[in-house]
């Protein structure tokens, strides 16, 4: 899930060269609302294996956040990059207390539907189905956004505009559109990918700034503005912390950011990166 | 004109301030002062130079935890040993991490640094038979000018002697950074920040120049750890976390950036500003991101920046 | 200079003389004014739950006290303050002290703040009384002789409670142990006390696994998978957050519920989110000092726990009684030492040496303050059963064990005392 996350991060900045802070607020805001909407979709009677279609919607439905959201940060996109991080950053805050206020400080957790599927042993080791499910689902979003950026018009437009800002607006595209575009499928990326991880885990309140880290950790890895670097770096990401766990869990807390400086050091640019640093 | 005024009547107001302030009030300044110091060293990264760290809270936890460790595990209890301490330590990590992250500019630079930020959150937490884990290793008193001043309960001590110690550091400080500012190496750091290539044309040594803003940057943020952590008491993993960092760049942006003494309006104010509104509300953090929103979308100068800019650089 | 050197000394003199007068005349005026108590609760985070848990017993004892006519005619008065992190805690508690001048101050979870804490507390010669936060570095350490900050009780008497239990019910059961802890003090604290017990009990084990996630994590899936792969026949964790929860509910979908184990010591303060679907019964589950369905329990618990669940639509956990003891001990210090002094509000070193030793009421029955200034109290833990009328789990048999029992005395080292037993 953290490749979604990742993913959203590195489309916008891939296209309009802004760091999102923020990102680790979406996929809290989609862990939370995931667990609303379902909890209210179950009340009303839903059965249960179609659980995920409220999530999933839930996770849709802040889409709705993505156009005044870049409206905000478009009041500083000529300025240096630094005040959109701050920015951002500053967006993290509020989203913490925002959701605070909505959901209270205690972690919040979804009933049951975890299982809702089963479990299925696969190499000697019991796995609920669920867990599959997600891998799925993270796989299909990751080829339906290859497909699209490379296949639609749409995507070919998103990537030009990564390449030159300047040449693709005087080849008339029209950039406010694509920015609040790029920067609503961002948010989504996002708080699909909370969404989808809840019924595994909980929704708490430090999640925004502690995924913020391993984020970044995947998009260094991957490199800056690379969709295929995000995957990779979250598929590396993901069997460290594996490894670590199994082999030293010791280290666990610090193996993460040792990899992102010793990728940063040797390969500057990340394994598949394209923004120079 | 009016600068050597307001600067006069500040001196004066910190000077006489254990005077009239109560106590508390006097608790409040001694944080303020202690930024003040990192941040003089974080401006002349970010404002002269250019680059944005979202690390520099390691070097105050650095500090930090230098002061601790010397008033707990060496007899050392000097308050100017402490200071150069910190300082010397924060040289000797800055000298390998600077070399790592000035080669990055930027994005880059932000988030490498924000890693060696949390590599040292996650190492103080982690070997805690050296750093004492999650509780912390204890910042017992230290002596001023060599006096222990043990008639004075840790109040009296905290607004007497180690107010007016702070306020000299600070002062210090202030005079250093001024001198490195309008020196020929600040000139060129300000070339850098505004074109780098320029710079780079123009025969400055354009990585080299970072390297060194980066070290004097990182003795900065140390001296003002180890006095941050005289107060508490105490250093803590806390102090190294991302967000410490967040929140020193939200004080020098609130201040002014390219001002001489952003940094230290901006410590003050946050200081203040956190005072009233955590007793206020529990959403204090959101009010804290709006003013940051406000800040940095309609006065990204800054306050001093509203004020009018006196002729010459700052 | 020399002037103003002089001013100043004078000045200061004259200061504390009025502040000296002041405090003398206190108490004849403020007969009648409120008397305000500081509460640092942690309002964010990873402790935020522990944090409004505490503050609810905090504010539930203020009320009732209020109403029955407060202490000596004097109605409390709550002045709260965030706790958050040490640096900031200690700016809190010293406006708590200095600016807003309260009497007391009550609160303090995270282990960070309460070793940050006790010594301003000295400092500021202003009354502690913490609701949590008990590492023997801060006890032994640094505060060997404390006079004004009260603490909790240790954090390794769950360890010791529930490691006694797994020694009587499963000894001989077990062979191979796994630890799964969070990756700070009372983590490491907690295993390394089961450790040094299951030892002293002569129980043979071999540890399979030890991991330590950061606290507070929320992802378990390769820790599980490590587990399955040790396959431990017993799962030892002290867990108190959101994470206790997530990793069952993970751990019961890798099938590992089935057939090891566990001993949770510290999940009962969630224990509303171990629900029935994934929590196993058969395991031996703590829940502090506070069980809120103890069929033997007074009349006040059961008052509490009733308001509770109607205001909060939640069961009580066990910080909300350390918050309300800490108020009740206040109040029975007070009235004693006013005993003592003929009726009149008593000074504060009165107080203190009234807290000494105090006991009152809390709503797990009765508890104290020992001279050394740690905590007494009753620790319940018990065997899951999934037979109640809730969607999770509770405890049946309840078993009680007091802090004579399971909290080291004062002046010996925990594993001296752990090697003295006679088990």
């Amino acid at each position: 899930m953290l490749f979604l996350v990742a993913a959203g991060l590195q489309l916008v900045f891939g296209v309009q060269k802004i760091l999102n802070l923020a990102c680790g607020s979406f996929y809290a805001l989609g862990a939370y609302t995931g667990v609303s909407v379902v909890t209210w979709a179950l009340g009303w009677g839903l059965p249960a294996p179609l659980f995920v279609l409220p999530l999933l919607a839930g996770g849709l439905a802040l889409a709705a956040l993505g156009p005044p959201l870049e409206r905000l940060l478009r009041t500083i996109y000529d300025r240096d990059e630094s005040f959109q991080l701050l920015l951002t950053f500053a967006l993290v805050l509020m989203f913490e207390d925002v959701i605070r206020f909505v959901w209270g400080p205690a972690p919040v957790q979804l009933r049951g539907s975890y299982l809702a599927y089963g479990q299925v042993t696969v190499v000697g080791t019991t796995v609920p189905v669920y867990n599959l499910v997600v891998m799925l689902a993270g796989a299909l979003i990751a080829v339906g956004m290859g497909w699209v950026l490379t296949r639609t018009r749409f995507g070919r437009i998103v990537r030009a505009t990564a390449e030159n800002r300047e040449m693709a607006a005087a080849l008339g595209v029209n950039m406010h559109r694509v920015y609040r575009r790029v920067f609503t499928l961002g948010v989504v990326l996002g708080t699909v990918g909370g969404a989808l991880v809840i019924p595994a885990t909980a929704a708490v309140s430090e999640m925004a700034i502690e995924v913020i880290v391993e984020a970044f950790a995947v998009v260094v890895i991957g490199g800056l503005g690379s969709m295929r670097g995000a995957a990779v770096g979250a598929l590396i990401v993901g069997l460290l912390k594996a490894g670590a766990i199994a082999t030293w869990p010791e280290v666990e807390m610090l193996a993460i950011y040792l990899v992102v400086i010793g990728v940063l050091v040797l390969r500057p640019a990340g394994l598949f990166a394209r923004a120079t640093p | 004109m009016i600068r050597p005024v307001a600067a006069v009547l500040a001196a004066a107001a910190l000077l006489g301030a254990p005077l009239v302030a109560t106590p508390y009030q006097l608790t409040l300044l001694l944080p303020a002062f202690a930024y003040g110091i990192a941040l003089l060293g974080l401006n002349l990264l970010f404002g002269t130079t250019g680059l944005l760290s979202f690390g520099h809270a390691l070097f105050v936890a650095l500090g930090a935890y230098t002061a601790a460790w010397l008033t707990t595990r060496t007899p050392v209890r000097s308050l100017e040993v402490i200071v150069l301490a910190a300082a010397l330590v924060a040289t000797l990590v800055a000298v390998p991490v600077g070399l790592l992250c000035v080669r990055y500019v930027k994005i880059y630079f932000g988030i490498l640094t924000l890693a060696f930020g949390m590599l040292f959150y996650s190492f103080l937490y982690k070997f805690y038979t050296l750093t004492g884990g999650d509780e912390g290793i204890r910042v017992l008193r230290p002596t001023v000018l060599g006096q222990a001043f043990a008639s004075l309960d840790k109040v009296g001590f905290l607004t007497g002697p180690f107010y007016y110690a702070a306020l000299a550091v600070l002062a210090v400080a202030a005079l250093v950074m001024r001198r490195i500012v309008r020196s020929p190496f600040g000139l060129s750091l300000r070339a850098i920040r505004e074109n780098a290539d320029k710079a780079g044309y123009v025969g400055v040594g354009v990585r080299g120049h970072r390297f060194y803003a980066f070290v004097i940057a990182a003795v900065f943020g140390a001296v003002g750890g180890a006095l941050l952590a005289v107060p508490t008491g105490l250093a803590d993993p806390l102090l190294s976390y991302w967000t410490h960092s967040g929140n020193l760049v939200f004080m020098l942006l609130l201040g002014g950036f390219d001002r001489f003494l952003g940094p230290l309006v901006g410590a003050l104010v946050f200081i203040l500003l956190q005072d009233t509104v955590m007793s206020l509300t529990a959403y204090w953090r959101f009010v804290f991101g709006a003013v940051l929103a406000v800040v940095v979308i309609f006065f990204p100068r800054g306050l001093l920046g509203l004020l009018p800019r006196p002729g010459g650089p700052a | 200079m020399r002037t103003t050197r002089r001013h100043f000394l004078a000045l200061s003199a004259g200061a504390a003389a009025v502040a000296a007068a002041r405090l003398d005349f206190a108490p004849a005026f403020a007969q009648s004014a409120p008397v305000r108590l500081g509460v640092l609760a942690a309002k964010a985070g990873v402790l935020a739950p522990v944090g409004e848990s505490g503050l609810r017993g905090v504010q539930w004892a203020t009320d009732r006290i209020n109403a029955a006519g407060g202490i000596l005619g004097r109605k409390i008065e709550l002045v709260i303050e965030e706790e958050s992190s040490p640096k900031d805690t200690v700016e809190r508690f010293r406006k708590l002290a200095l600016q807003d001048k309260v009497e007391v101050v009550t609160g303090a979870i995270s282990t960070g703040v309460g070793l940050a804490l006790g010594p301003v507390a000295e400092e500021m010669k202003t009354i502690w009384l913490a609701w949590d936060a008990t590492t023997q570095k801060g006890v032994e350490e640094t505060m060997p002789k404390p006079k004004y900050s009260f603490r909790s009780t240790d954090n390794e008497c769950e360890a010791v409670m529930g490691s006694i239990l797994t020694a009587r019910q499963w000894k001989g059961k077990f062979k191979t142990v796994a630890g799964i802890n969070p990756d700070y003090s009372y983590g490491r604290d907690n295993w390394a006390a089961f450790l040094a017990i299951m030892k002293k009990y002569g129980i043979e084990l071999s540890v399979v696994s030890e991991l330590w996630p950061k606290l507070g994590a929320t992802d378990f899936t390769a820790h599980v998978a490590a587990l399955q792969q040790a396959k431990p026949d017993l799962i030892f964790s002290c867990f108190w957050a959101g994470d206790t929860p997530i990793f069952m509910k993970q751990a019961h979908g890798a099938g590992l519920t089935k057939s090891t184990k566990f001993v949770l010591t510290t999940g009962g303060g969630v224990h509303e989110s171990l629900k029935k679907d994934f929590t196993p019964e058969g395991a031996i589950l703590g829940y502090n000092c506070f069980y809120f369905e103890y069929a033997r329990a007074s009349a006040l618990a059961k008052e509490f726990t009733r308001w509770h669940q109607e205001k909060f639509k939640e069961w009580p956990n066990y910080e909300s009684d350390h918050g309300y003891f800490t108020i009740a001990a206040y109040k029975a210090a007070v009235e004693r030492a006013a005993r003592a002094a003929g009726g009149k509000w008593p000074t504060q070193d009165a107080v203190i040496q009234a807290l000494e030793g105090v006991e009152a009421e809390s709503l797990s029955g009765p508890r104290r303050y020992r001279e050394d200034h740690i905590m007494e109290a009753t620790f319940f833990q018990g065997v899951t059963t999934h037979k109640n009328k809730h969607d999770f789990v509770t405890i049946d048999p309840v078993e009680t064990m007091t802090t004579k029992q399971i909290q080291k005395p004062s002046g010996v080292g925990l594993y001296d005392w752990i090697n003295g037993w006679k088990v």
